[in-house]
């Protein structure tokens, strides 16, 4: 029967033009025998016609029969509702708006939240991979000694469940452990992040991403190429012909196609590789974050590495190599985890060294690979979770105040309903059309909000960037999105729209019909949503205060180095085949090249920029000793020539790091003033040492430098800092700061141009300015200031509007009893109160609820705020403080208004 | 609208029944149905024609009977209909109520 109504629905033009065949055949029969029986064919005609009755509805009435009673009157409701919404345009139109600035936010926070956590990897058959991790105690308990069979780390761990510490990494040996006949992975595959690598293509060097992939990578993953082949098992043996594959958007913007590159050369960190294949456009690795430019064999990092690196291939104790696998048809994740996990218990217990480590053996955990590692979720989920439930509390105001105006405009509407009622309508079927009406509203609010969301995605892809480079995380509207889009729109209505079609269609009809003026209920219900959009921008304007808070915080924290006019950017000069000594004498050698830019005041070198200095990792790691003292705390950082005299740190005694510190000079420190005060006291640093054990080098003391913030701005205040020589601790990778006159940018022209005179294989890679640097590691907390900022003035304007229409309204429904007042001496004065106050104490009631949920509900937040706290009296004030005034401010010209009624008008138009 | 004193409104829903009847002895197109009753009954059925239409959707919809083009006795395109199994099964159990219903209308009526 369905089926049958469906197809009527897909034929429905061809079946309409057979129906009016039929008919005029029958007609046409009618009348020829109507004309046999001697009528005249003009008349045989009209004849036929009149007992056939009206063509036209017969017709209507055989169409009917398939189609439904339900869909006729659902295509009145819409004719209807337009007719309705073109009539009140003002309304219609904010409304809208109103829908689509709520529903544009949802759906561009939404479709971020699709693409990080819910896509799967563009591979085949994504569910029936699985991640490899452990977890296991964490390696410094009370103790603060690291105690772990992991000795050495080359990736990430991160917080696991009760403070647990959880990876990805593994030694090598265990992945060779657990591939030997594995009875539950049809393919097990490891990887590693090679992070950045220089690329060199005809003479052009950039800097790429690499991934080093095992020989089943690609096999595991079930992907094929675009063009050419790519890494099979022969390639990943130690001395096979060093291959690459590259990405598809690589092989576009460096060879200008895939099929170009196949079979060409490159240069990866000045080693010759061949180009023997591309992948596929949409595939962008295993983590989402990455998005890598380069696909390498494993053990060709033995080529771009050096030979020490192969010590990674037999260490049981080294964690580098990340592991998935693929299930066998038919076996689960589950069953998979209980066959590995013995087996990987076995083999680490062997790697312990001590009772220590044995105690905190790390245990085998298997997760879904369907989604790609975690990382981008690990990092976005919880503000992206926040920024949600902010644009729904948006959407939610938005809805409230249409649910407000609609009820305001059902008033105007009792009538003519309460006559459509008594006229016999049904209660549902007038509910139904009511419904209909604001459905309608919101789907047009739902398209425009597509609009809307694509604008915001863009925005806020700009915003979370915050200016890197290669940027993986791309939202978009795909049609799980606009689904979502679609059925939230279709909520909204009904929720906006279901309270005012249920009051205006109460079943006292009479009183209505007599006096034409709403009645109790009506008001009740615009009350409670008023204090609900009250309530709701309360905690909307309390959140944007927070963050703002926050990030002043932030911007107010004492660096104690210079922010404005300097110029950052990194070199990697191993990259390009330079090797110490050399390579140090290049990089000072360039140092004054660029000290020689017209402008340029200074330059400096280091192993990496101050704000970056924490998570880049010291020039030095192991312990320092003052005499007998163990500095605690205390962060190396290796720098070059006029470092201090850059950044703008005062020298308080002695001297800054200059050209005297040469490799083979006695080496030397400059210590902060903090440094010099705990461990010296009083006495006179210069000329004392620092012992650095690990590396049996005693430092020489030749000056004092003032506090430094060294590290991230959120850190525990790392204000110990130990300036080494840094030729002294050379890097591979440096960092020049130029202090320049003006705008810092406009240097950077000059700089690539002295760097490709000193080597055209070194790209210049983070070009920015100190400032950008310090704010992207804060990118968070700028992005949330910003957009909360944001929602805050939209709430409040909502709020405002909501509050507005409802004390207009009031006070022209009020207007017979405001003249009677006035007309028995009640003066302008009181009559203005009179309405200010109903709309203060709306506004009170509203943050008198809203104060508790504000109290409860920011206290989930609190790791995304610095030194602020979740009840932070001054915010909680402001906000309160600016939402009544605003609740004055909106309540002032419907008071106004009632306080200018004339009496003598107001009692003739009672 | 039709002639009112023979119209065919004395058993509502006799209509769907006349016509399965009719289909179960030959296919016949839209005007030959209307036809045929109004023969078979000398002319004391009149069909309402505007109401064949209808009734042909309905039973189509039903499954009970099938449209398919063909050509009339007079050379014409038109649609011929045909009684499916369904439409047979439908029509002997109309017909058994319809044997039932008279049945007790002439009991009350006496004539029995």
């Amino acid at each position: 029967m369905l089926m049958r109504r469906l197809r009527y629905w897909t034929e429905s033009a061809r079946r309409s033009e057979a129906l009016r065949e039929e008919m005029e055949l029958h007609l046409a029969e009618k009348a020829a025998e109507l004309e046999a029986d001697g009528m005249t064919a003009e008349s045989a005609q009209a004849e036929a016609r009149r007992r056939f009755g009206n063509v036209g509805l017969k017709r209507e009435d055989s169409r009917e029969i398939w189609t439904t009673r339900l869909l006729s009157e659902l295509e009145q409701d819409v004719r209807y509702g337009m007719r309705t919404m073109t009539a009140n345009k003002a309304f219609s139109a904010l409304a809208v708006l109103l829908l689509a600035l709520g529903i544009g936010a949802n759906t561009a926070i939404y479709s971020f939240m699709e693409s990080i956590l819910l896509r799967s990897l563009p591979v085949g058959d994504p569910e029936s991979l699985v991640v490899l991790n452990w977890h296991s105690r964490p390696p410094q308990e009370g103790n603060k000694e690291w105690v772990h069979v992991m000795h050495g780390i080359q990736g990430h761990f991160w917080p696991g469940d009760k403070g647990a510490l959880a990876s990805g990494i593994f030694p090598y040996p265990a992945l060779e452990t657990l591939r030997e006949e594995n009875p539950v992975f049809s393919t097990l595959f490891g990887y590693f992040n090679g992070l950045h690598r220089t690329l060199a293509v005809r003479g052009q060097a950039t800097s790429a991403s690499a991934e080093y992939v095992t020989g089943e990578y690609f096999r595991g993953l079930e992907v094929s190429a675009a063009a050419g082949r790519l890494i099979s098992a022969e390639d990943d043996r130690p001395g096979a012909t060093a291959v690459a594959v590259i990405s598809f958007a690589t092989s576009q913007n460096r060879f200008g196609g895939p099929a170009n590159a196949i079979g060409q050369s490159i240069l990866v960190d000045n080693i010759p590789f061949t180009v023997i294949g591309v992948t596929p456009p949409e595939f962008f690795g295993v983590d989402p974050a990455a998005a890598p430019d380069l696909y390498l064999p494993l053990r060709t990092n033995l080529l771009t590495d050096g030979p020490e690196a192969a010590r990674v291939y037999s260490d049981g104790n080294f964690y580098w190599i990340e592991m998935m696998g693929r299930l066998r048809p038919g076996v689960t994740m589950a069953q998979a985890q209980a066959a590995l996990a013995p087996r990987f218990r076995q083999w680490v217990a062997t790697t312990a060294k001590t009772e220590g480590e044995r105690a905190k053996l790390p245990a085998l955990i298997l997760n879904p690979g369907a989604e790609g590692l975690g990382s981008l979720r690990r990092q976005y989920s919880k503000p992206l979770y926040v920024l949600l439930v902010m644009v729904g509390l948006i959407l939610a105001l938005a809805c409230a105040n249409i649910a407000n105006l609609l009820l305001a405009r059902a008033a105007a509407r009792r009538r003519e309903i309460a006559v459509r009622l008594s006229l016999g309508a049904g209660r549902f079927r007038v509910v139904r059309q009511l419904l209909t009406e604001s459905v309608m509203l919101a789907s047009l609010g739902g398209a425009f909000g597509v609009l809307f969301a694509m604008w915001g995605m863009r925005t806020l892809t700009l915003l979370l960037s915050n200016g890197q480079e290669n940027f993986t995380l791309h939202a978009e509207l795909n049609w799980k999105v606009l689904g979502v889009t679609a059925a939230l729109s279709v909520i909204c209505g009904l929720l906006f729209g279901l309270a005012p079609a249920i009051q205006s269609t109460r079943p006292d009809v009479m009183p209505t019909l007599k006096d034409g003026r709403g009645g109790g209920p009506r008001r009740r219900a615009q009350h409670v949503l008023v204090v609900a959009q009250i309530a709701i921008s309360f905690l909307i304007m309390v959140a944007a205060g927070l963050f703002v808070r926050t990030l002043n915080k932030l911007h107010s924290v004492q660096l104690g180095y210079a922010r404005e006019n300097i110029l950052l950017f990194t070199l990697n000069a191993r990259q390009a085949g330079h090797r110490e000594p050399e390579m140090t004498t290049f990089y000072a050698n360039l140092r004054k090249r660029l000290e020689s830019i017209p402008g340029v005041s200074s330059a400096t070198l280091s192993q990496s920029s101050i704000i970056s200095a924490g998570s880049a990792g010291g020039a030095y790691r192991g312990t320092m000793k003052i005499g007998a003292a163990t500095i605690a705390g205390a962060g190396v950082m290796a720098a070059g020539p006029r470092f201090l005299t850059t950044m703008q740190i005062p020298i308080l005694a002695g001297r800054e790091i200059d050209e005297r510190d040469q490799a083979g000079s006695p080496p030397v420190a400059v210590i902060s003033e903090r440094l010099a005060r705990i461990y010296f006291g009083n006495e006179n640093p210069l000329g004392r040492r620092i012992t650095f054990e690990d590396d049996k080098r005693d430092l020489e003391i030749v000056g004092v430098s003032a506090n430094v913030r060294y590290g991230g701005l959120k850190g525990d205040g790392g204000s110990m800092t130990v300036f080494a020589a840094a030729r002294q601790f050379p890097s591979d990778r440096v960092t020049y700061a130029l202090r320049v006159a003006g705008d810092p940018p406009s240097y950077v022209r000059s700089v690539r141009e002295i760097v490709r005179e000193a080597d055209s294989r070194i790209p210049v890679t983070n070009v920015a300015t100190q400032a950008a640097e310090i704010d992207r590691t804060i990118s968070r907390e700028i992005t949330f200031s910003k957009l909360c900022a944001g929602f805050a003035v939209l709430a409040l304007l909502i709020a405002c509007v909501g509050l507005y229409g409802t004390m207009s309204y009031n006070v022209a429904r009020q207007i017979g009893e405001i003249g009677t007042r006035m007309a028995l001496g009640a003066q302008r004065g009181a009559v203005l109160w009179m309405v200010l106050r109903r709309a203060l104490i709306l506004a009170a009631v509203g943050l008198a609820i809203s104060v508790p949920i504000a109290l409860i509900a920011f206290r989930l937040v609190k790791s995304f705020l610095f030194e602020t706290q979740p009840n932070d009296p001054g915010t909680l004030a402001l906000a309160g403080a600016l939402l009544l005034s605003a609740a004055i401010l909106a309540g002032y010209a419907p008071a106004r208004r009632a306080s200018r009624i004339d009496p003598l008008a107001a009692l003739r138009h009672e | 609208m039709g002639r009112k004193a023979q119209k065919n409104d004395s058993l509502p829903g006799s209509l769907d029944m006349l016509i399965l009847r009719t289909l179960s002895l030959r296919d016949l197109h839209g005007y030959g149905i209307v036809q045929f009753i109004q023969q078979s009954s000398d002319n004391e059925l009149l069909v309402e024609e505007g109401s064949l239409y209808p009734a042909l959707q309905r039973l189509e919809l039903n499954g009970w009977i099938n449209g398919i083009w063909g050509v009339t006795s007079t050379n014409r395109r038109a649609r011929i209909y045909k009684i499916t199994a369904a439409g047979r099964k439908q029509l002997a159990a109309e017909t058994r109520k319809y044997a039932k219903l008279t049945l007790a209308i002439a009991r009350v009526m006496g004539t029995e």
